[in-house]
């Protein structure tokens, strides 16, 4: 055989491996650890706002020859609100993509900043939703969370979480307002006023709602300070001494998800507020449509804000607003 | 044969320099291509408000030969802050150019825009009038 060729028999084995390196290996199941394990996910996304939930998915699992799980429990470094639960379903997706709880154990207890559950069934597996209601001690400050779970056999084991920053901010949701009726809105008492209320608080009034049908021109939905110029408050009776002229800044598209509630992953947070430049806005905004929002700035220049118009009503001249309000000074 | 691989090697030399050496494309102070097109002309204008949106009640009168743009504004319209778009013809540019919001408030004294013809030969002065819808 001639030389020239034999060079070239590497070639074959080199074929041969590549083969066998694309061959898929066979499945075969996992084997599961030894001992207690635990994980953990947080659910809820945005920015942690005081007096909403934050969610969290515990899960904690052993195997059966080796004990079952007893207890589970969260450590918070705040103390949530009385609120607070860990929740004592676990849970499985069925076929329909539901989530199905199944009770598992005592409902959860709260002790100053541990909340638990005491397992009452046999369980090896299981995935607790733990819900931190957060309170007005923790406004601006950390969370972080060490979840823990413990085994019939002595073992424990833990899962640390965060921390997570708590926002500065306020909200209130789903404010219903009404032309010459509740249409005095207070950013600082984040509600709408009837004239009676705000004649006591003028200086509380920071915008007035109206609903105008004018020929001619596009009024409609309306979020008007009181100190506007006239031709933007027609028939508006204001209470006396209220002449507050707060910056208001026309938003589309802006759906923040904690206000709208709808399909989009959008939020405000604090940052957005605090990077906020509305200095040269106006004083009113016209014709407002529903899933529209505005940047507010108080006059006092204590509070900025952002109102999302939930829904508008024509026939009732009526709105539902909410709100997102940040503390300046 | 290494005589052949030197004459190409030569050939290929003379090829690249050749290249490097063609004038390339004239392009302008803000690194726009300066092209043949002699026209300078805007074609559309449009004014949006902070919140994104049209302000304008209807389309705006564009007159290429007078080199005015009249447009009509909804009522409680924030003129000071204020987009403003326009599409030129092919090539050409706007002098100042826009970068953010503008202030069109003072209404007796509108606002002026240039356009520049592609092959920088020609120049337009537009001027924008605003008007606001009144009840």
């Amino acid at each position: 055989m001639p030389v020239k060729h034999l060079k070239y028999t590497w070639l074959l084995p080199a074929f041969l491996l590549m083969m066998a390196a694309c061959k898929d290996d066979k499945y075969a199941l996992p084997t599961a650890k030894n001992g207690l394990h635990n994980d953990c996910i947080k659910r809820t996304l945005g920015p942690n706002l005081v007096g909403q939930p934050i969610e969290f998915a515990y899960a904690m699992a052993i195997l059966p020859g080796q004990g079952k799980i007893v207890s589970a429990q969260v450590e918070a470094s705040i103390a949530g609100a009385p609120q607070t639960w860990l929740q004592n379903n676990s849970f499985y997706t069925n076929g329909s993509g539901d989530d199905v709880g199944i009770p598992v154990g005592d409902p959860s207890v709260n002790e100053g900043a541990v909340t638990k559950v005491n397992f009452t069934k046999d369980t090896s597996a299981a995935t607790l939703r733990y819900y931190y209601y957060i309170p007005e001690a923790a406004r601006g400050k950390t969370v972080r969370f060490t979840f823990n779970a413990k085994s019939s056999n002595g073992e424990t084991v833990s899962y640390a979480m965060g921390p997570y920053t708590i926002s500065k901010m306020d909200m209130k949701l789903d404010i219903p307002v009404k032309d010459a009726a509740n249409c005095f809105i207070s950013i600082a008492d984040l509600t709408a006023y009837n004239s009676t209320d705000a004649a006591a608080s003028p200086d509380k009034i920071d915008l007035v709602y109206l609903y105008r049908s004018i020929p001619n021109i596009s009024f409609n939905h309306s979020l008007v300070s009181p100190g506007a110029d006239k031709q933007y408050l027609p028939g508006v009776s204001l209470p006396p001494n209220a002449n507050r002229s707060t910056k208001i800044s026309k938003v589309w598209n802006l759906q923040d998800f904690n206000l709208a509630r709808l399909k989009y992953g959008v939020y405000i947070d604090d940052l957005d507020f605090e990077k906020l430049n509305i200095s040269n806005a106006p004083n009113y905004a016209i014709n407002m449509k529903e899933e529209a929002g505005a940047w507010v700035e108080t006059a006092d220049g204590k509070y900025r804000a952002y109102i999302f118009m939930n829904k508008v009503n024509n026939g009732s001249k009526s709105a539902v607003i909410s709100i997102k309000r940040y503390t300046l000074k | 044969m290494q005589k052949y691989f030197s004459i190409a090697g030569l050939l290929l030399l003379a090829a690249f320099t050749w290249i490097a050496c063609t004038k390339e494309n004239p392009v302008d102070e803000d690194g726009l291509l300066i092209t043949t097109r002699a026209e300078c002309y805007v074609s559309n204008f449009e004014l949006l408000g902070t919140d994104f949106q049209t302000v304008l009640t209807g389309t705006p009168q564009i007159d290429t030969t007078a080199c005015t743009i009249k447009a009509k504004v909804f009522f409680g319209t924030d003129l000071t802050n204020l987009y403003p778009q326009f599409s030129l013809v092919t090539d050409a540019k706007l002098d100042p150019k826009i970068t953010g919001k503008v202030n069109f408030s003072d209404l007796d004294h509108p606002k002026q825009y240039t356009v520049i013809s592609g092959n920088r030969q020609v120049r337009k002065t537009y001027t924008v009038y605003i008007t606001v819808q009144q009840p």
